[in-house]
């Protein structure tokens, strides 16, 4: 039951954010200045996706939107356009979290794989049809690569390390029954 | 998703889906005033990265430092081969110095003779280097002086040696750097010996590209480019690199500045080039007369093309 308390629940939701802000703060170590020719995965996005697939209660929409927005914000993105993506592909996640319950690893990966080139493509696509300036496309197919690759990467450390796994129908039960 | 829907009715009420699509459109509301009214929202920005930034700086320092020790640690595995490197660079840095020394007379009796000021105007601030943009998609770093310090938007940021960027963005406390490899960054630039002007514009590699240029049969190779002036965003004059070719025979400029460590930067102070408007007692025409002087006898060839040169740099 100790999954389930509000305790729990509100510590995880405040996790969230601070887990955001240490990325964010490697992210923004002045470590290389020179362009690269690859580009790391983006953690924040798969944190949120991961944590939506098994704890929707975990990150509220508004949670994920006011820190995509602040990543948006800082890493010198369009404001407001991946954190509207973000929002969006979460909350489709959660749609698919509960009958998800019993579905293997790989087909889970496979539906993340195929919502996270969504997002890119989607941003990459509306940045075009607003004409904004953009990187070359290169970057942003390694860094959808990457992201895919470092997808159970993510979720291996939200299961063992921070604890946030799938509910079992019990603990669900329990869950609902207090809403 | 009409399937799964009748099942996330039980997860998401009806309420929550509507602040949901609150939310996005928020955020979509941010998105598009970003685009129309790009100034404001990025002096927000600069507000934000102002306040989030210096109160992460504390711990930023010293992981930075130790995250670059690691990194001198591991170099010191290969130090063999690094010392045989540096020394037969120290050979030929040697043959250079002497170049450099009798050009450095040669600069000093010519500068003489010209009786020449440089610019006691051109001042600078020293900043270091707190962050970086944090994406790969976008060349800047965030600098820890800011309007407090007097720092302008549109400014020159130089290492010691080659222009870096110009300021784009001010904070109370710090202020952005947008790089010269930035996709948004151009700068007008001229090329020596030849004379042409052309744009150095970034495009997030390590070496921008010329473009605009007029006559590209007269630029070659190691041909020095520095900063033009034209638009009086730049004072004229700054070493940005040099020409290369690169595989596919476009123009691009291997940049003089040390851009795998950008620690500290000067931001030039500039307040805009004088323009000079009327004719002026010496040449003393009316306005709208068509006609020259005569030129007045005192004045040599030599120092005519000097000034020409002075007021197109």
């Amino acid at each position: 039951m100790a999954n389930t308390s509000a305790a729990r629940i509100w510590t995880m939701r405040l996790t969230f954010p601070a887990l955001a802000l240490l990325i964010m703060f490697f992210h923004l170590l002045p470590l290389n200045t020179e362009p690269r020719f690859w580009a790391p995965p983006d953690f924040l996005l798969l944190l949120a996706m991961t944590w939506s697939l098994r704890r929707p209660d975990f990150v509220p929409a508004l949670s994920i939107a006011l820190v995509m927005l602040l990543s948006d914000f800082l890493f010198q993105r369009p404001p407001g356009l991946l954190a509207l993506l973000a929002v969006l592909a979460c909350e489709y996640l959660k749609g698919r979290a509960a009958p998800q319950r019993e579905s293997t690893f790989a087909s889970e990966w496979l539906a993340a794989g195929v919502i996270l080139t969504g997002v890119f493509t989607l941003n990459r696509l509306v940045l075009v049809v607003f004409g904004v300036e953009q990187a070359p496309l290169s970057l942003t197919v390694i860094q959808i690569v990457m992201t895919i690759l470092a997808y159970p990467l993510a979720v291996w450390c939200s299961q063992t390390i921070l604890g946030v796994r799938k509910l079992s129908p019990s603990e669900a039960e329990t869950l609902m029954s207090r809403r | 998703m009409a399937k799964g829907r009748s099942q996330r009715d039980d997860y998401t009420t009806p309420l929550r889906r509507l602040l949901t699509a609150v939310l996005c459109l928020c955020l979509a509301a941010v998105f598009i005033v970003w685009r129309i009214d790009s100034p404001r929202v990025e002096r927000f920005r600069a507000q934000v990265a102002d306040q989030v930034v210096p109160s992460m700086d504390w711990a930023m320092v010293p992981v930075t430092a130790a995250i670059n020790l690691v990194r001198d640690f591991q170099s010191y595995q290969r130090l063999a081969e690094q010392n045989r490197e540096l020394r037969s660079e120290l050979r030929q840095m040697r043959a250079w110095k002497e170049a450099a020394l009798q050009l450095e007379q040669e600069n000093a009796r010519l500068l003489d003779f010209n009786n020449v000021r440089l610019d006691p105007q051109l001042t600078y601030i020293t900043g270091v280097v707190m962050a970086d943009s944090g994406s790969p998609f976008r060349q800047s770093v965030l600098l820890n002086v800011g309007s407090r310090d007097g720092v302008h938007d549109g400014w020159a940021a130089m290492d010691g040696i080659g222009l870096v960027g110009r300021i784009s963005g001010t904070g109370r406390d710090t202020a952005r750097v947008i790089l010269l490899t930035d996709a948004a960054s151009a700068v007008p630039a001229a090329i020596q010996p030849s004379g042409q002007t052309a744009l150095v514009t970034g495009d997030n590699s390590a070496a921008p590209v010329l473009s605009f240029l007029e006559n590209p049969d007269l630029v070659r190779p190691g041909d020095r480019v520095i900063s033009s002036g034209d638009g009086a965003v730049f004072p004229a004059g700054l070493l940005i690199g040099q020409v290369a070719k690169d595989r596919s025979g476009r123009m691009r400029v291997r940049l003089s500045a040390d851009y795998s460590r950008l620690e500290f930067l000067r931001v030039l102070r500039h307040h805009g080039t004088e323009v000079i408007q009327d004719p002026g007692g010496l040449v003393g025409a009316a306005p709208g007369d068509p006609v020259p002087q005569p030129r007045p006898e005192g004045l040599g060839d030599g120092s005519a093309e000097g000034t020409a040169e002075a007021g197109n740099g």
